[in-house]
């Protein structure tokens, strides 16, 4: 049985066993006395390697106790009594394997491990009362007398250096008995918590003891009771942590108040200097006002506080107090006072606000390479579960006193009991829970510091000290890694699990779970999530999941994640709605469900657009087929505009209903909307693309129309058409620049062939281009794409085509400067190519005049825009908010671009393009504009369009100005990359972006 | 409904209260006040009271733009004033918060500017104290327009007038202030003829600007009732000084006197000393807002006790910023006071561009130029500018360009203010451009 061979080398039996540094352990065996020879010197001393060895750490054991045994008076008598005693080994052998601060203790206090002999450490836990004796006792206050309250009761006989000290070695022998039946397996971890409070708490009342003995005798008398916040009031402390207190003082019978608060200041402030150099920080900064307020403060005075001026998170912190110390009559009047009000706190009217905010934080990932290694704050970690059981207590603790404990595993289980949560899903986060607690409890014991970071994964010997303490042996690290991600995972979906699963038990009706969530419970919850309509809300629910078809059960496991997703986008009721619409549409669609359970992201994407985007909403519920673009982020990049040139006219092509094929097109427009409209909204893809991808979309649609146009006259005619014919963008459209709300701006340009008659050629053209226009413009369930040709020569009441010849002759002799400004932005879109770059040449002279503008023209042009902004701003907005418009909106951007390349275009081919952010650049490059103002031009010209954008994708509907509150505001904001209400920070951002662009404008443009 | 809403109502009930006026100012620090009857008060905590924003000067410039206005239970005080007797029938006041139909914000509320500039204070640690010296004059009467006003007395600085109205009337004014819960520190009878003084105790800036608005009604009041006219308009007398309220500015960390450092001559720290260089490094894009009308400017350009050139200096009466004496074992207390800011301003928008100033010079750590030992006045022009003395703004046109080219104060207003604030000015300063005034008319009409 021995693991010992007498064949091996002594290092290759120390490897064998799991040491990883034979010759130092050998060395230290040696020295021990436990080793000779290469094995052990008898069977005694070979139990004693084998316990070793068995440790967290089996090295860092050996070293701690050869320095141990260096510290005796008689170096035998410990192995002795190693060798002798099972319940030592265990004991002493797991603490010094674990902690290198408890082994320097025992170092330091050389005869304390004797206390580990004592195998009635595992039979019972240490009573309260007890703790509170042995500590006092260790400061000499009188046995058996009134624990201290104030400036009565028990006094410690010593003060200063000493106190510390004494109390100090007594707190570190509690710590080590208590340690030492922790690492050995005997005790749970929810009761190393509860009694690591208890032993805080005997600490205090040691400590005001302590306090109490240096007070001057003529002190004015008072009560003073210690309340403990935080997991010290709740039972679950840590090794090392701040010990969070809240103090309250009270005259001694009608003492005067101002007196004895002096006096319960001093003696606060006292016990907690004491206890700060005995053992943690003792943190008052739960008081209220914070740091800010007084240390202590009467009852009357804590209760008006918490009347007038405490916030959602004060009660929150207040769901754990609990009298630990000092006056404990006065402690429970002070929870008598405040526990209604903690109850109270979910009527308050910042109450959904707040606790969205507080869920929010917890919700932010910490980060660097940190986040992944923290236990307690990274996501998946243990303040996720202590936050998300506080907040649902505070949800339902106010009309149910049965979820109210103040300690997160008790509060787990009653919150389970009452419905509230799944009894599985509480089951599994418990265990989640108390498996990162024992991680938690196992770093912080290595050096007694407060620490929630595992070691970095390069640190291969903390990794397996940690995997080992935590109970993993042999390929401790590896499964300690698994088990981590598990949990990790675990908890990670704990809000589905707490917040949302429980919500379907209210309507639906769930196997799995007995208890139900009753329907106010469930609207209490909805509304603190943030929906305006929960009675709606559960409707809609209810509708989804009802039945026992595979369809809702699949949506039953569904729906608590896509909850989740709607509560943080900007309308989640909205969301709701449209997801019911769609499903409804889409529910016996066998691959529809199957997408949304099995592709994670398209469910999410789903619910985070459906409640961003009324646009998106709108044209889901047209074609709900779209949804599945939304699994894969290649689906979702715009396609180019020969792609979709290519299949739009092929779709009109296969149809000889004219009507049918050009509402087919726009059939695909509308799809090819959503991928850009989707696109946009997660981010995948930026303005500039956005712009182009319209712009591409409007000219698919418009070849189109074009041929199916042509090809109606060409029937009508019964012969080709006798023209040339071409259409070309203009405006946004020209400068690929298209919004989801932009009009199509055009002009139609052709040519008669050889032998055909002007007034023939100009009638067909005629027919052609009004063709166009009529089928794009027939009514049907999509985004309307206006056709506008206004800016053509003579606009209303010039002809609608005009033939090449024509446009040169006009634009030869008429010309003003304002049309040659519109030209700027021509550029070929559909029809004839060839056609197009002749008329494109032919109005070069016009758009870029030889030698520039002339004064006048400039002056022209100044004076138009002028006259423009007194009378085109629209009425009864801010003017400040139009888009396009106002003061540094888009129109002022464009001019001052269109007037750079009026002038200079003749000479600076780069700055011959259509569209505006090439220009700007081209402009800047020249020296033309300086490059700081027209970086501010960009941005602010960049802003609005993309403002412009967002509304259309909020609204469903274009608008010319900003609104200046409500969800719209909000939901543009949040597309913009604005966190939740910030709607306030982005309109003063838009409104200074906009401003200092309107002052490059006054000085580039105007003067 | 909270239990600070809840106290509010039983107090209605206890005093017998029958009207409830509700605060606000508008961007220009004008009070506003719209009375309603404790019965609806219940639903204005939950919902607010609404009202047209488009009709409240730099609020919103669009017609029917629903604002609303939500009471803040804080600021409940019964005014003593309006009590026919001490247990009659009364009637009490709240400030508000104005937020935007969704219940968001608005920011155009001058409060919501201030508690941005205090937040992002806040943030950097500091909590921001103001203790500001309100001057006002008391009038016989108020004038008809084009009649000259006439002060109350003939008294001047620290004189005690036996029987004198003025001594009645600030009696009354700060027994009447105590019972609001504004603590007076100090009053007396200041240089010139019938002016008055009267300091209010140091406190947090929002609630010090809320108690400057209620201080300059409940005079106003008070001197209504005494048959007086009261006035905060900076300069109503050629050859008086005028109206100013200097102000002594602190900031805490904590229960920390942040501008105190033992170690240094002056006791000042280096927090204290990059604030100070902040608020002279803006000093000029600030005076639009410290110092906000035409007539403002005339206080400022007479001298006395008003400080026309950017510079600092320990206990000099002259400078902008002065470094008042250290009080030994006063730590506490150490503070600056500003100079240039006058009664008539509005202390919100004053306090958040002072506090933005100093916090800019935290940030940037601007370095404190040599502080001016001299009487400011004294100095000939060739050597003010052998000193790199720079003068504040000498009119409000001249204050409104520098702040138009002011990223700062675009900040700390938000970019609606400031909007606001510059077009509302830019139109006060044409008005006043066109009108012929009573000098031209003495000087020219007789001889040309």
């Amino acid at each position: 049985m021995t693991p010992f061979d007498s064949r091996g080398s002594g290092t290759g039996q120390l490897v064998r066993l799991g040491f990883q540094e034979p010759a130092a352990t050998q060395d230290a065996l040696v020295r021990l006395g436990l080793w000779d020879s290469g094995r052990p010197v008898d069977d005694g001393a070979g139990t004693v390697v084998t316990s070793v060895a068995d440790v967290a750490d089996p090295d860092l054991a050996v070293l701690a106790l050869v320095r141990l045994q260096q510290a005796q008076a008689d170096p035998s008598d410990l192995v002795h009594a190693l060798c002798a005693h099972e319940g030592l080994r265990a004991r002493l052998l797991g603490v010094l394997g674990t902690s290198t601060a408890l082994g320097d203790h025992l170092v330091a206090h050389p005869d304390d491990w004797r206390v580990l002999l004592d195998d009635d450490l595992v039979a019972a836990r240490p009573s309260r009362h007890g703790l509170q004796s042995r500590l006092l006792a260790a400061v000499g206050a009188p046995t058996g007398a009134e624990l201290p309250w104030g400036t009565g009761g028990a006094r410690a006989s010593l003060t200063g250096a000493a106190a510390v000290e004494a109390l100090r070695r007594e707190y570190r022998r509690c710590l080590l008995e208590l340690a030492s039946r922790d690492v050995t397996g005997t005790v749970a971890v929810e009761d190393v918590g509860g009694e690591l409070a208890d032993l805080a708490a005997a600490t205090l009342t040691a400590g005001l003891a302590v306090a109490l003995a240096g007070l001057p005798h003529d002190a004015t008398p008072c009560r003073l009771a210690v309340i403990g916040m935080g997991k010290c009031g709740g039972r679950e402390l840590n090794y090392v942590s701040d010990v969070d207190v809240v103090f309250v003082g009270e005259p001694v019978g009608d003492g005067d108040d101002d007196a004895a608060l002096r006096t319960a200041t001093r003696l606060a402030a006292e016990m907690m200097r004491v206890c700060g150099e005995v053992a943690w920080p003792v943190d008052a900064g739960l008081r209220p006002e914070g740091g800010s307020g007084p240390l202590v403060r009467t009852l009357a005075s804590h209760e008006a506080y918490y009347r007038r001026w405490a916030r959602t998170w004060e009660f929150q912190a207040l769901l754990k107090a609990r009298p630990v110390a000092g006056d404990l009559a006065l402690g429970s009047a002070y929870l008598d006072v405040v526990a209604p009000m903690v109850w109270d706190s979910a009527g308050r009217k910042d109450f959904v606000e707040e606790v969205q905010a507080m869920r929010r934080r917890v919700e932010s990932t910490l980060k660097g390479d940190k986040a992944d290694r923290e236990v307690k704050l990274g996501r998946g970690g243990l303040r996720d579960v202590e936050f998300a059981v506080q907040l649902l207590q505070l949800v339902h603790g106010r009309t149910d006193d049965t979820v109210r404990s103040g300690t997160t595993l008790r509060a787990l289980d009653q919150l389970a009991a009452g419905g509230y949560v799944g009894r599985e899903d509480a089951r599994h986060l418990a265990d989640s829970y108390r498996w990162l607690r024992t991680v938690e409890h196992r770093l912080q014991l290595h050096r007694l510091r407060r620490t929630h970071l595992l070691p970095a994964p390069d640190d291969e010997v903390g990794l397996r000290r940690v995997a080992r303490a935590v109970g993993y042996r042999g390929d401790a690290v590896t499964t300690f890694s698994r088990e981590r991600a598990g949990y990790g995972r675990e908890v990670r979906r704990l809000h589905e699990k707490l917040f949302y699963r429980p919500l379907l038990s209210a309507v639906a009706r769930l196997p799995a779970d007995q208890a139900r969530l009753t329907p106010a419970a469930a609207r209490a919850r909805l509304e603190a999530l943030g929906f305006a309509d929960p009675a709606g809300a559960l409707r809609h629910l209810e509708a989804l999941t009802e039945g026992v078809s595979r369809r809702a059960v699949i949506q039953q496991t569904l729906l608590p994640a896509m909850i989740g997703w709607f509560a943080d986008a900007a309308d989640p009721d909205a969301g709701l709605l449209a997801f019911r619409q769609v499903s409804d549409r889409l529910g016996s669609t066998p691959w529809y469900l199957r997408l949304l359970r099995d592709e994670g992201r398209a469910a999410e994407r789903l619910a985070h657009l459906l409640a961003s985007s009324r646009l998106v909403a709108d044209l889901l519920g047209r074609a709900p087929e779209a949804v599945r673009l939304l699994a894969d982020d290649a689906e979702l990049q715009p396609r180019s505009r020969a792609t979709l040139e290519s299949a739009f006219v092929a779709t009109v092509r296969r149809r000889d209903d004219w009507e049918g094929a050009v509402a087919a097109a726009r059939g695909l427009r509308r799809e090819e909307l959503l991928r850009v409209a989707c696109a946009d909204l997660l981010g995948l893809v930026d303005q500039e693309q956005v712009g182009q991808a319209l712009s591409d979309v409007a000219a698919a649609v418009l070849s189109a129309a074009l041929a199916t146009a042509t090809r109606k006259v060409e029937t009508e005619l019964r012969a080709p058409l006798p023209i040339r014919f071409s259409v070309l963008a203009m405006g946004r459209l020209g400068g690929g620049e298209q919004g989801y709300g932009s009009d199509a701006d055009v002009l139609f340009v052709h040519e008669a062939h050889d032998g055909v008659a002007d007034g023939e050629a100009a009638g067909v053209a005629f027919d052609v281009a009004n063709e166009l226009r009529r089928l794009l413009a027939l009514p049907a369930p999509d985004p309307p794409l206006e056709v506008d040709a206004d800016l053509r020569p003579e606009g209303k009441q010039g002809p609608l085509s005009r033939s090449l010849a024509s446009y040169a002759a006009y634009y030869d002799r008429w010309s003003h400067v304002w049309e040659a400004q519109a030209l700027l932005r021509a550029a070929p879109l559909a029809g004839d190519p060839e056609l197009a770059d002749r008329f494109l040449a032919a109005v070069a002279p016009v758009r870029y005049p030889e030698g520039g503008l002339s004064q006048e023209s400039v002056v022209e042009i100044r004076r138009i825009k002028a006259r423009m902004e007194a009378e085109r701003l629209p009425r009864g907005v801010d003017p400040r908010l139009a888009l396009k418009m106002g003061p540094g909106g888009l129109a002022d951007v464009e001019w001052v671009v269109q007037l750079l390349q009026l002038r200079h275009g003749h000479e600076l081919p780069d700055l011959r393009t259509p569209a505006t952010l090439p220009a700007l650049r081209a402009a800047a490059a020249h020296g033309l504009l300086d490059p700081a103002d027209a970086e501010v031009l960009r941005r602010a010209w960049t802003l609005v369009a993309h403002v412009r954008n967002a509304l259309v994708l909020v609204r469903a509907k274009p608008a010319v100005s900003l609104p200046t509150s409500g969800r719209d505001l909000d939901g543009v904001a949040r597309a913009l990359g604005y966190p939740a209400d910030s709607q306030g920070d982005f309109l003063d951002d838009y409104r200074r972006s906009t401003r200092r662009a309107r002052s490059v404008v006054e000085r580039v443009f105007y003067a | 409904m909270d239990k600070q809403q809840e106290f509010v109502l039983r107090t209605l009930e206890e005093r017998d209260i029958r009207f409830v006026r509700l605060w606000f100012t508008d961007v220009l620090g004008t009070l506003k006040s719209v009375a309603i009857a404790p019965a609806e008060l219940e639903g204005a905590f939950t919902e607010g009271i609404g009202f047209d924003g488009s009709a409240i000067e730099g609020f919103s410039r669009v017609h029917e733009s629903d604002m609303l206005a939500m009471p803040d239970p804080a600021t409940f005080q019964v005014l003593p004033w309006r009590s026919e007797s001490a247990d009659g029938p009364g009637t009490a006041r709240m400030f508000c918060d104005i937020t935007m139909p969704d219940g968001t914000p608005s920011w155009a509320d001058p409060r919501h500017v201030l508690r941005r500039a205090l937040g992002k204070a806040a943030d950097a640690g500091f909590t921001f104290y103001t203790h500001p010296e309100i001057e006002f004059f008391l009038l016989k009467g108020q004038p008809a327009p084009g009649e000259q006003p006439v002060p109350v007395d003939a008294a001047g600085y620290f004189d005690l007038t036996p029987h004198g109205v003025s001594q009645d009337f600030r009696r009354d004014a700060i027994t009447m202030l105590e019972r609001m819960g504004i603590s007076v520190e100090f009053s007396h009878h200041e240089v010139a003829p019938g002016q008055q003084e009267i300091d209010l105790r140091y406190a947090d800036a929002l609630s010090t600007a809320d108690n400057i608005l209620t201080t300059r009604h409940v005079i106003k009041e008070v001197a209504l009732s005494q048959g007086v006219y009261a006035t905060f308009m900076p300069k109503p007398f050629s050859d008086q000084p005028g109206s100013g309220m200097h102000t002594h500015l602190s900031l805490f960390e904590g229960d920390q006197n942040a501008f105190y450092d033992g170690s240094d001559p002056l006791h000042l720290s280096k927090v204290a000393k990059h604030f100070i260089a902040g608020l002279l490094k803006h000093a000029a894009e600030i005076t639009a807002i410290t110092n906000q009308w035409v007539n403002s400017y005339k206080r400022l350009i007479s001298g006395g006790e008003a400080p026309p050139y950017v510079c600092w200096g320990s206990n000099n009466r002259s400078a902008l910023v002065r470094v008042p004496m250290y009080k030994p074992k006063k730590s506490g207390s150490t503070r600056i006071e500003v100079r240039s800011p006058d009664s008539a301003t509005n202390p919100y928008l004053c306090f958040a561009v002072l506090l933005a100033a100093g916090m800019k010079g935290i940030e940037e750590g601007y370095e404190l130029p040599p502080g001016a030992e001299d009487d400011v006045w004294s100095l000939t022009d060739a050597e003010r500018r052998a000193m790199g003395l720079t003068p504040l703004p000498s009119s409000l046109a001249e204050a409104i360009d520098v702040m138009e080219r002011s990223e700062l104060v675009a900040e700390t207003l938000g970019e609606q203010v400031f909007d606001f604030f510059l077009r509302n000015k830019r139109a006060e300063w044409t008005e006043y451009r066109s009108q012929v005034t009573p000098f031209e008319l003495g000087r020219y009409l007789p001889v040309l």
